[in-house]
């Protein structure tokens, strides 16, 4: 049995590599292991005091986030709240402020739920995960990270650093919005992000939109390209339609299928709305849930 | 006759506990903060199945264990079959389990991990019987029975009872047949309640020691002598051997009524010579217990004419009893109470069952069926209205029970405040002006009695001149206990500082029923003025001698004794201590002596447990307004205007919390508390993530008012009841906002987002 | 790095309570809470459920808000932990808890230490958030008895006194 606390990312890996789990905030691991639904690991490695993983950065084609930034920075941060608003939205919505305090990006990434909140957003913004072990390191498009519910093309030994994010185009905007019957302490019955492009005119360049908790991973919704020149409000209605096609959601104690299936197409039309606000340069308080709907502060 | 009617919208006057600083320091103890020395940790094993019969039970393997001090099973402890109602319960399964948090065998050792090891290595084998999971189902004929024995089980003598039906009641007025066949319209309901659970923050504790042939349990309960008396009986031990203390209590809205699990962990201390800690995980909370809130089956059916007037109302309900039967066998009575409702109906006839399933033991929970038969026939009383194209506040002000009214039955009631509480409730509400087309706001009308028990307090004032109050009444967090200081201290001429109270221990106070059914301020505040008034007596008898005054002059004020009249002729109630401290102490006692049970007339009751005749009626009705986002069936509160008769108010911040919180707990029931089962009788969400209850962040803002009016079979000043009452009317009244916004009523408590999608939908099952 | 290997999946930590300095002797899984509760022997920080749902567990880690109950004792080493027995000065209440008092803002007080310590939290960040603010500052601490009213008004009261 051991626990290490590393300090740099040299000493998390060489951890990992004689068989060590990361600890980022726990908020995943340990409350699955109180809850009994997996034993805690004999061999953790506490990756939450590397500095190098705590840092967020913009770069020449885009922004680096570190794997260990926590929901609450992730927020509030300037440097997402125009460009990638949509990460923002998901960020500010996790569990409680001190789900938020403690829970990083990389540990919500790598646990893998198909409910987690920051996927759809980080799927249509394009996101990149660098991993790292011994053997080097790689960048893997979030499309071919996640394999199923709480699994992931990682190998055991490397250690989710940085995740990148492509900038995004001109006159583009994200959101993310997710079905919850409280405002807060919730898990996203179901949820949609969308990216969407529009032209000068307001039109349709391009959208792209993810869906939450309807497929054993995180998905994209296929077939958006027949969108470009669409106005708004025909694109949302049809995005819509397609995500509540494309879902295949389960049954379970939260909600039926066939009321998943509708309301993500709910999700998905409102995210794509507004998106395209945003990407129209109106401004759409952070989170979308509490900015609209329901969730609207009276 | 003309009603005081206060309505405290802003702040209230202060109030500050005598718990408060234990509580916001975090040095007030509850029970398992409690260590003692060679402490035991105490586990259960489960059925973990809904009804099987045991075909083998060996715990060989687990006592064997290296730090194991002691396992019991049934043959371990007197075979005594237990009860308030029916003995239809044992302290551990015997040969057959009837729910899944049915008590197998129970572990005491050196930890927790060590106890749950060995709950492990008990092995059971089951052989399935069949499982009756469905209500309705659970009465009919060919049912399977939950207990094939149960003629042979000892029960009340008002109980009327056939197989599954546990508990059968009927309330019967005028001809119900007759008044439906001059009815213009009739109209007719189906509504279903889940079940839910009081969820008190703090999970369940008992810890015992013995010493000699004598236990000491410090437990979590809110009625200590009831529990104290289950211990005795199953344990078949006298009273006075058995001490049970409650520390500071978490909470408990009727779900830690009753006795639950301190005979268990005093027969463990006794055999393992150690004693012994049980602290609950927030699962065994959700599953064990036998206070669930009870799922409720309803059809309803109204005869109005076409000027609104109801002329007759006919209801059968069937409630879910679970395995075993808890308090609620006087639910039947209760729940047909409730389906009656506070309203002027000429002809009536309610039957309701208590049916036994293999689900967790129903039992008291803050108004025990009173929210979730409000919420069926207030959303009814909305249809009805609607049919007869009457605004429904104003079908309310024509049927509903005012002062001189007879109720549904046969009561004539006194000077009530209902008809002010829908004017104020509707009127803070903002009812009857426009609103966006996505918001509605609903409104309902409800009713509880006042429980007047005996209960019996001390008083004594030692040569410092510092009091202290020592009562049998519990303290849950509501604050009547604390409220009681003022009493005394107003009887006395003295400051609430001036007493400490001495509460929750059943070796040092005398009688009282618990934290249960609102009773604690309106009896205990009657015993304890009484207490107070004989310490009174003996200071104005000492003040008497040393002013040389006539005793009837004497008055108690500001500390001081002085002679009427004459004010400069004083002396100090603390120099009439010190003198009674070296002559007769004192010391009072009070006995609050119950009221006499109003008369019924022109009704007849089956199943009666003197539920029909409500004491000192508590009204209240709840307007809310609510947003529907139809798109996805989520609905959110926006603001909740509560009006109470309650009779006096004695500690307005204490009454405003009550209304608050409570009202919480029925937007939680309205929209999101609901337990569900699966096909094994299982609970599917047993933990706070699956079963929710509303945040901070769900909250709205909430106005409370009150109408103030005498009643003189109430409690102090005229104070009736308040815990339970604002529990009652606010999921009715979301319903009623939430039927008005999609066009029909949502037939399923909690109205969760799903099934408002499906009504929206047009699916009414 | 702190590197602690054991055969026996026992390891000797030190944590920083209050101020004061635990040397403590626990195993690998043993969740903060039950520390703080057992072998610390601060009782004022509170459990209420199973799955870091109910808040009532809450203490600072470096002024920030943890579920304790959900956070291994091993991995608080070198970070200071303030529970409900840490707040006060001396012997006077801090804002917060007199508020709480004066607004009638406490009734069976399981949950009030764990409110306290969100709220000192949200404060440190937010010295005069708005209610909205509050309340969702305090979300992740479910309190049954209140309806959440007077512990919200509570928490403005206390961010208007100086110092809070
Ligand atoms: C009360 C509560 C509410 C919650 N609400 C939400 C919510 O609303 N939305 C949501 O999405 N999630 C929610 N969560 C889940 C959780 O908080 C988030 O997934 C969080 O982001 C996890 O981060 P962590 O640092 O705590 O992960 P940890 O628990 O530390 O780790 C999670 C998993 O990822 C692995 N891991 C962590 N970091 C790395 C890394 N850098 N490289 C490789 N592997 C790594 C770990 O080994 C582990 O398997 C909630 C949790 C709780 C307790
Ligand atoms: S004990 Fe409930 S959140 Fe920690
Ligand atoms: S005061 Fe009881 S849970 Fe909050």
């Amino acid at each position: 049995m051991s626990f290490v606390i590393a300090t740099t990312i040299a000493e998390a890996v060489a951890a990992m590599a004689s068989g060590a789990r990361p600890i980022a905030g726990g908020t995943d691991l340990v409350v699955g292991a109180r809850h009994g639904k997996a034993a805690l690991p004999q061999h953790l490695v506490a990756i939450d005091r590397i500095e190098a993983l705590l840092v967020v950065h913009d770069t020449a084609d885009g922004v680096t986030i570190g794997s260990g930034v926590s929901h609450s920075v992730l927020e509030s941060h300037p440097l997402l709240a125009s460009a990638y608003s949509g990460l923002a939205d998901a960020s500010a919505l996790v569990g409680s402020p001190s789900t938020r305090n403690l829970g990083t990006i990389g540990g919500n990434i790598m646990n893998a739920s198909p409910a987690m909140d920051t996927g759809a957003p980080l799927l249509v913004l394009g996101a990149q995960v660098e991993l790292q072990s011994m053997r080097g390191s790689r960048r893997v498009p979030l499309s071919e990270l996640w394999t199923g519910p709480g699994r992931t093309s990682a190998a055991p030994d490397e250690l989710c650093v940085m995740v990148h994010i492509p900038t995004p185009l001109v006159r583009s905007g994200s959101a993310y919005l997710r079905l919850e019957y409280r405002r807060a302490m919730e898990i996203a019955v179901v949820g949609a992000a969308a990216c969407v492009v529009l032209d000068e005119d307001g039109f349709v360049v391009s959208a792209s939109v993810a869906l939450t908790a309807v497929a054993p991973t995180i998905i994209m919704v296929d077939g958006l390209h027949s969108l470009a020149g669409a106005n708004v409000p025909e694109a949302a209605v049809r995005v819509g339609v397609l995500a509540a096609g494309q879902a295949t959601p389960i049954s379970d104690v939260r909600a039926s299928a066939q009321y998943r299936r509708h309301t993500v197409g709910v999700m998905a039309r409102r995210a794509v709305e507004a998106a395209a606000r945003r990407a129209a340069g109106d401004i759409v308080a952070i989170p979308l849930n509490r900015a609209i709907g329901i969730g609207a502060a009276s | 006759m003309t009603a005081t009617t206060t309505a405290i919208t802003t702040s209230p006057p202060r109030f500050v506990r005598a718990d408060g600083p234990d509580k916001v320091t975090g040095s007030g103890r509850y029970t398992a903060d409690l260590s003692l020395t060679g402490v035991l940790a105490a586990k259960f094993r489960y059925a973990n199945i809904g009804h099987a019969r045991i075909v083998r039970l060996d715990v060989t393997a687990a006592r064997a264990m290296p730090g194991v001090f002691a396992v019991l099973t049934a043959d371990d402890v007197p075979d005594v079959r237990f009860g308030p109602f029916v003995q239809d319960r044992t302290l551990f399964a015997r040969d057959v389990v009837r729910f899944e948090g049915e008590i197998v065998a129970a572990v005491a050792a050196v930890n927790a991990v060590v106890a749950q090891r060995a709950v492990d290595a008990i092995v059971v084998e089951y052989e399935p019987l069949p499982v009756i999971n469905d209500i309705e189902a659970a009465l009919s004929v060919e049912s399977a029975l939950v207990h094939p024995d149960w003629q042979s089980y000892g029960a009340a003598d008002a109980l009327v009872r056939d197989r599954n039906d546990a508990s059968f009641a009927s309330i019967t007025k005028g001809d119900v047949g007759a008044g439906m066949a001059a009815a213009d319209h009739i109209i007719e309901s189906r509504y279903v309640a889940d079940g839910c659970h009081a969820v008190p923050i703090e999970p369940r504790a008992v810890v015992a020691q013995w010493e000699g042939n004598k236990v000491t349990i410090w437990t979590t309960t809110q009625v200590p002598f009831d529990a104290r008396a289950g211990v005795c009986e199953t344990l078949q031990l006298p009273t006075n051997r058995v001490r049970i203390i409650v520390p500071h209590l978490g909470g408990g809205f009727g779900g830690k009524c009753g006795f639950h699990y301190e005979a268990h962990i005093a027969a463990l201390a006794r055999v393992a010579k150690r004693p012994v800690r049980l602290v609950f995980t927030r699962r065994e909370e959700f599953i064990a217990p036998d206070r669930r809130r009870e799922s409720i089956v309803f059809n309803i059916e109204t005869g109005v004419l076409d000027d609104g007037t109801i002329t007759a109302r006919r209801a059968w309900l069937a409630m879910d009893n679970g395995a075993y039967t808890a308090d609620a066998a006087f639910f039947s009575q209760l729940a047909a109470m409730h389906t009656a409702g506070p309203y002027r109906i000429p002809n009536v006839q309610v039957e309701a069952h208590l049916v036994y399933t293999n689900h967790q033991p129903s039992g008291s929970v803050r108004a025990p069926t009173a929210p979730q038969a409000c919420w069926a026939l207030e959303s009814h009383t909305d249809e009805v209205a609607a049919a007869v194209g009457i605004d429904p506040v104003e079908f309310r002000r024509r049927n509903a029970v005012d002062t001189g009214a007879v109720g549904p039955s046969g009561q004539t009631y006194g000077e009530i405040g209902l008809q002010q509480c829908i004017d104020l409730a509707a009127g803070g509400a903002g009812y009857g002006q426009p609103l966006p087309d996505d918001e509605a706001i609903g409104v309902a009308i409800g009713w509880w009695p006042s429980f007047s028990v005996p209960s019996g307090a001390y008083i004594k004032i030692d040569g410092d001149g510092a009091g202290q109050i020592i009562t049998g009444a519990q303290e849950c967090g509501t604050g009547s206990v604390m409220t009681l200081r003022d009493l005394a201290a107003d009887e006395l001429g003295m400051k609430p500082e001036d007493f400490e109270l001495v509460y929750q221990d059943t070796a040092v106070a005398p009688y009282d029923m618990g934290a249960t059914g609102s009773q604690t301020l309106l009896n205990n505040g009657r015993a304890v003025i009484a207490a107070a008034g004989q310490v009174a007596e003996q200071l104005k008898k000492l003040a008497a001698d040393h002013l040389e005054a006539a005793e009837a002059d004497i008055v108690l004020a500001d500390g001081h004794a002085y002679v009427a009249g004459t004010p400069a002729t004083t002396v100090s109630l603390v120099e009439l201590a010190g003198i009674a401290a070296g002559g007769q102490l004192l010391i009072g006692h009070g006995s609050s002596t119950p009221a006499e049970a109003p008369p019924l007339a022109g009704s007849s009751c089956v199943g009666d447990l003197g539920m029909a005749a409500f004491v000192a009626p508590q009204f209240s009705c709840h307007a809310v307004r609510v947003k529907l986002d139809r798109d996805t069936g989520v609905a959110r509160v926006l603001h909740v205007s509560a009006a109470h008769d309650s009779g006096i108010i004695i500690n307005p911040i204490g009454a405003h919390g009550q209304v608050e919180g409570a009202v919480m707990m029925g937007i939680g029931q309205a929209l999101s508390e609901g337990t569900t089962y699966d096909d094994q009788a299982r609970q599917r969400n047993a933990a706070l993530l699956e079963y929710k209850l509303q945040t901070c962040a769900d909250a709205p803002p909430i106005l409370v008012q009150f109408v103030e009016i005498f009643t003189p079979d109430a409690g102090p000043r005229g104070a009736k009841g308040l815990a339970e009452a604002p529990n009652i009317a606010t999921a009715a009244a979301i319903s009623n906002a939430l039927a008005k916004l999609i066009g029909r009523p949502v037939r399923q408590l909690p109205m969760t987002a799903e099934r408002v999608w499906n009504t929206i939908q047009g699916d009414a099952s | 790095m702190t590197d602690s290997t054991t055969a026996s999946g026992t390891f000797d930590v030190t944590l920083d309570v209050n101020g004061i300095a635990y040397p403590v002797h626990i195993e690998q899984d043993r969740n903060l809470l039950s520390v703080i509760r057992g072998e610390v022997g601060l009782t004022g920080t509170k459990e209420g459920c199973d799955d870091c749902e109910c808040g009532a567990c809450m203490v600072l880690l470096d002024g920030r808000p943890v579920n304790s109950c959900s956070y291994l004792a091993v991995q608080a080493q070198g970070r200071a932990i303030t529970t409900i027995e840490g707040v006060m000065t001396g012997d006077d209440l801090h804002p917060l808890q007199q508020a709480l008092l004066d607004e009638g803002g406490v009734q069976c007080g399981f949950c009030t230490p764990g409110m306290i310590m969100s709220a000192m939290a949200l404060l440190a960040d937010n010295p005069s958030p708005s209610e909205e603010q509050v309340r969702i500052g305090l979300s992740g601490n479910l309190c049954r008895c209140t309806g959440y009213t007077r512990i919200v008004a509570a928490v403005q009261r206390a961010a208007a006194v100086p110092h809070a």
